[in-house]
């Protein structure tokens, strides 16, 4: 038995063959017993080694299972299953997909935001809004309304205080007016 | 592709012949794994003999998305555990029949199971081997650890050790090739005695 061979044999233990090399393993494999056994204490000694076998001698199963198996129809992949693959989209393809859908989702959300976001031109319509008089100028001073009824005016600051909450936790009108009760 | 994924695709193609490669890398691990479940040493190995059945019957739906080692070492422990439900509903093992046991007793697999005498060899075979690599030069050594002890692809141990992978193969080869010296003593003074 050539070295070529013999190392042939231990890169197999080791998994680390391409195709070509498995074609001259296989043929080896089937043409020569001594290869076999070679193989087998290769392996018998990596097995013990990480305490995968607590034997003196290699097992061999191949004996009896190629008898078990002779039984046993050979697998044909046909041909309908691997076309199917050639165009199957893999799973993780639309885990990324998905993944994606909802990354731009968030990101359209976001641009939107920001166009809703006060210019630092302002607006026609704004320019003329604060020119206007209003009758909400207690507000700006005391961030509170003010009118007669007592029992009206707390109900406006509540839904003043509820507004801003929900305006603050939905982050899309950050230019909402912040009220508060506290003193200033 | 690594030699398991082709191997299996082989296997999935019609070469009967691959899954005996596969038997033979993995048999002993699994074997290993059942014994966990199942004590006894032949019925340790038809359990086994039943999972590789079972693994070829599956492979053609065997996508791949596992290494093939997982995908083979959960069909074992299945088949174990199955093989312990059904034996609770079994006959004890002692009423086999005098021709049974002519059978399971000339088993000669049943030779390497583990008895005082077979326990004190394999101490002496992994004292040989770890000594094989005691005596390795010191380059041959570091590859055989990396690979055996740390896991490390060629690739890696080529990185570690900065050399080419074709290095590293041959290096391991050699580190083999000593140890199995060693293997070759202790198994033949086992079948001297």
């Amino acid at each position: 038995m050539t070295a070529k061979r013999q190392e042939l044999l231990s890169a197999f233990v080791d998994g680390e063959l391409n195709a070509q090399e498995l074609d001259e393993l296989l043929a080896l494999m089937n043409s020569d017993h001594n290869a076999r056994n070679d193989y087998l204490r290769y392996q018998h000694a990596s097995d013990t080694l990480r305490g995968y076998s607590r034997h003196n001698q290699p097992i061999d199963l191949t004996a009896r299972l190629s008898l078990a198996l002779a039984n046993e129809p050979v697998h044909q992949q046909s041909g309908a299953l691997k076309k199917a693959r050639i165009f199957a989209v893999p799973d993780w393809f639309w885990k990324q997909t998905a993944g994606l859908a909802a990354a731009a989702s968030i990101g359209a959300l976001a641009v939107v935001g920001v166009i809703n976001q006060p210019q630092s031109s302002v607006t026609p319509q704004l320019a003329q809004a604060e020119q206007m008089p209003t009758q909400t100028t207690s507000i700006a001073a005391t961030n509170r309304w003010t009118v007669g009824e007592e029992e009206v005016e707390d109900r406006l600051n509540n839904y003043l205080v509820d507004h801003n909450e929900y305006a603050g936790a939905s982050g899309l009108f950050s230019y909402a007016r912040v009220v508060s009760y506290g003193e200033e | 592709m690594n030699a398991d994924q082709e191997l299996v695709r082989r296997v999935q193609a019609g070469d009967k012949k691959a899954f005996d490669l596969l038997i033979m890398k993995y048999q002993q691990r699994i074997i290993h794994v059942i014994t966990g479940f199942v004590h006894d040493p032949v019925e340790a190995m038809d359990v086994a003999q039943e999972a590789f059945i079972k693994a070829y019957r599956a492979l053609p739906g065997f996508r791949g998305d596992s290494a093939f080692y997982t995908w083979l070492y959960r069909i074992a422990i299945n088949t174990s555990k199955n093989y312990l439900t059904a034996a609770s509903r079994r006959p004890p093992v002692t009423d086999v029949d005098a021709m049974d046991a002519t059978i399971y007793y000339d088993a000669p697999e049943l030779k390497e199971f583990e008895t005082p005498e077979s326990s004190l060899m394999s101490d002496e075979l992994q004292q040989a081997i770890h000594e094989a690599i005691q005596d390795l030069p010191e380059d041959t050594a570091t590859a055989i650890k990396l690979r055996e002890f740390e896991g490390l692809s060629y690739e890696e141990i080529a990185q570690v050790m900065d050399c080419p992978i074709g290095t590293v193969r041959s290096r391991i080869f050699r580190a083999r090739e000593a140890i199995d010296k060693q293997v070759k003593a202790v198994m033949g003074g086992e079948e001297q005695q």
